[in-house]
């Protein structure tokens, strides 16, 4: 599975990235997940199978949203607080969550 | 008070969106993003032309030969800023129109210089490179709008030459931009041609004295600084991105103001301004990110006693050196706590105060308009931007007001945190 983050830099969603791929390696699941800038998300959108945009960024949701459903990607807001804690765990299970459902 | 955060959010998300997401600022925002690289690749020779004693190291003599040597490496980008602006922004709101983007861009560029005098003091062939950065960046920034808008007018109204099948395609292109391009710029040349009659001669100068100068003396004031700090600070209180969103607006104006700091630092010459792109970007933001959490995770490591308040401190530390602040700011929370609320807006503002008078005081020097990149650790950022060890210094000092402002709150919050723990034990 191909997961998409993303926020303004891509920053500090980078910063989830690497803890996600820690979880995903540890239950044995290849993913992989990279993190963007705003203005690179059309472009790398193609490449994902699920979206998802950093809590202080989610004013982005709309802009995306109907390219996104064109290509079939979902799209969500990461959880405030997993993002705060940086918890790869829950925001892969969420990840997980909408690719199963779509 | 629930409710009424509730209708502050309910404002601003909106204000949020319009402002991140709205075609033109989008475009500006991007066009300064594809200037950036040029901007920082100038700055570094700034820093390095004038590395402090060094003219008294090796002699003033060397030194000049020394700076002018260097002098084209920021000459050729930071200083001329706008060019490349214009051209992002061109190129940008053109793709966003799903049009052929490096026409959008180059038209904005021709645009732009067809509306600059060519003539200085009597002598043609001449563009002052001021025009080019500073002065010209409202002018450019307006330009670029118009031009793109044109361009992509011209394109969807059809006036193209249609080839016939069988041509290449990058020939067919090259003809299909000729309509439009040629009505875009003989338009821009129509404008050229009155403004020559009028009192201000050139739209340069009508743009710059009429929007830029007041926008810029606006923009350099401190009420307009504490305004931008604090809407920088209520956004980010709702977990929105405050920096990104300010910037939209903000931007041009603090730009601007840092070129032509640049140019008066560069010439040797008093800095005009205190506010100006570094100022925020260094003094403001550059401890740790957006609220100067730098100083609030010293704090968690020396007052935090619960096991939460630890955790935080060093998930938020790695990061927050960087100026990358998330983790804090949701994970503390400072999102929508009550608690905070007061340290969160105060201290910004009260840092910026502080600074704006240390520099008018001149016990600090003004940012010299050098653009140093945000994730530059604090103390170091500071001095690259004002090319002195005082402006780390400043930094040092401010992240000491900033803890004082936290200080009561942090231990508050501490000890709930630490009661509950014990609870549930």
């Amino acid at each position: 599975m191909k997961i998409l983050l993303a926020c303004s830099a891509g920053m500090s969603t980078s910063l989830l990235v690497s803890k996600m791929e820690k979880v995903a390696e540890e239950k044995g699941l290849e993913a992989e997940i990279w993190a963007v800038a705003q203005d690179k998300v059309i472009s790398e959108l193609p490449k994902a199978d699920v979206l998802l945009i950093g809590p202080q960024m989610r004013f982005l949701k709309k802009k995306f949203e109907a390219k996104a459903q064109e290509l079939n990607v979902p799209v969500d807001i990461i959880d405030p607080v997993a993002y705060g804690r940086v918890n790869g765990e829950a925001v892969l299970d969420k990840a997980m969550e909408l690719i199963e459902a779509k | 008070m629930n409710k009424f955060m509730e209708v502050l959010e309910k404002f601003l998300m909106p204000v949020a969106d319009k402002l991140n997401n709205n075609r033109y600022l989008t475009a500006l925002r991007d066009g300064f993003m594809v200037a950036l690289p040029l901007i920082i690749f100038g700055s570094i020779f700034v820093v390095i032309a004038n590395l402090p004693f060094l003219d008294r190291l090796i002699g003033e003599e060397t030194f000049a030969t020394y700076q002018s040597a260097l002098s084209s490496a920021s000459n050729a980008t930071l200083a001329i800023m706008g060019l490349f602006v214009i051209i992002g922004i061109g190129y940008k709101l053109t793709q966003s129109y799903e049009g052929e983007a490096i026409y959008g861009g180059v038209a904005a560029l021709a645009a732009f210089l067809i509306l600059t005098p060519q003539v200085l003091d009597g002598m043609g062939g001449v563009i002052p490179t001021s025009s080019l950065g500073a002065q010209g960046m409202f002018v450019g920034i307006f330009t670029a709008f118009f031009a793109a808008e044109l361009y992509h007018f011209f394109t969807k109204k059809g006036f193209t030459i249609k080839m016939p099948e069988g041509v290449p395609s990058a020939v067919a292109r090259s003809f299909s931009a000729l309509v439009p391009m040629t009505m875009t710029l003989t338009t821009f040349l129509v404008v050229r041609i009155i403004f020559d009659i009028t009192p201000f001669e050139s739209v340069q100068d009508f743009v710059y004295t009429v929007v830029q100068a007041p926008l810029t003396a606006l923009g350099s004031g401190l009420p307009a600084t504490i305004v931008a700090v604090l809407l920088i600070q209520l956004f980010w209180f709702f977990g929105l991105h405050g920096q990104i969103i300010v910037n939209s607006v903000f931007d041009p104006i603090w730009y601007a103001l840092a070129n032509e700091n640049l140019q008066a630092f560069q010439a040797g010459d008093a800095l005009p301004h205190i506010v100006s792109k570094q100022f925020i970007d260094s003094f403001i933001v550059g401890m740790g990110g957006s609220g100067m959490t730098l100083a609030v995770i010293i704090g968690i490591f020396i007052i935090g006693k619960s096991r939460q308040m630890k955790e935080i401190g060093k998930l938020g530390a790695p990061a927050g050196i960087f100026n990358v602040n998330e983790p804090i700011i949701f994970g503390l929370p400072i999102i929508m706590n009550p608690l905070v609320l007061i340290p969160w807006l105060l201290a910004p503002v009260v840092v910026a105060v502080f600074t704006y008078f240390t520099m008018a005081a001149g016990i600090v020097p003004a940012p010299t308009g050098v653009i140093v990149p945000w994730t530059t650790p604090t103390i170091i950022n500071g001095a690259l931007a004002t090319n002195s060890w005082q402006g780390g210094i400043l930094q040092a000092v401010n992240i000491c007001i900033v803890f004082i402002i936290w200080w009561p709150f942090l231990r508050i919050m501490d000890k709930q945190f630490y009661e509950t723990e014990r609870k549930q034990q």
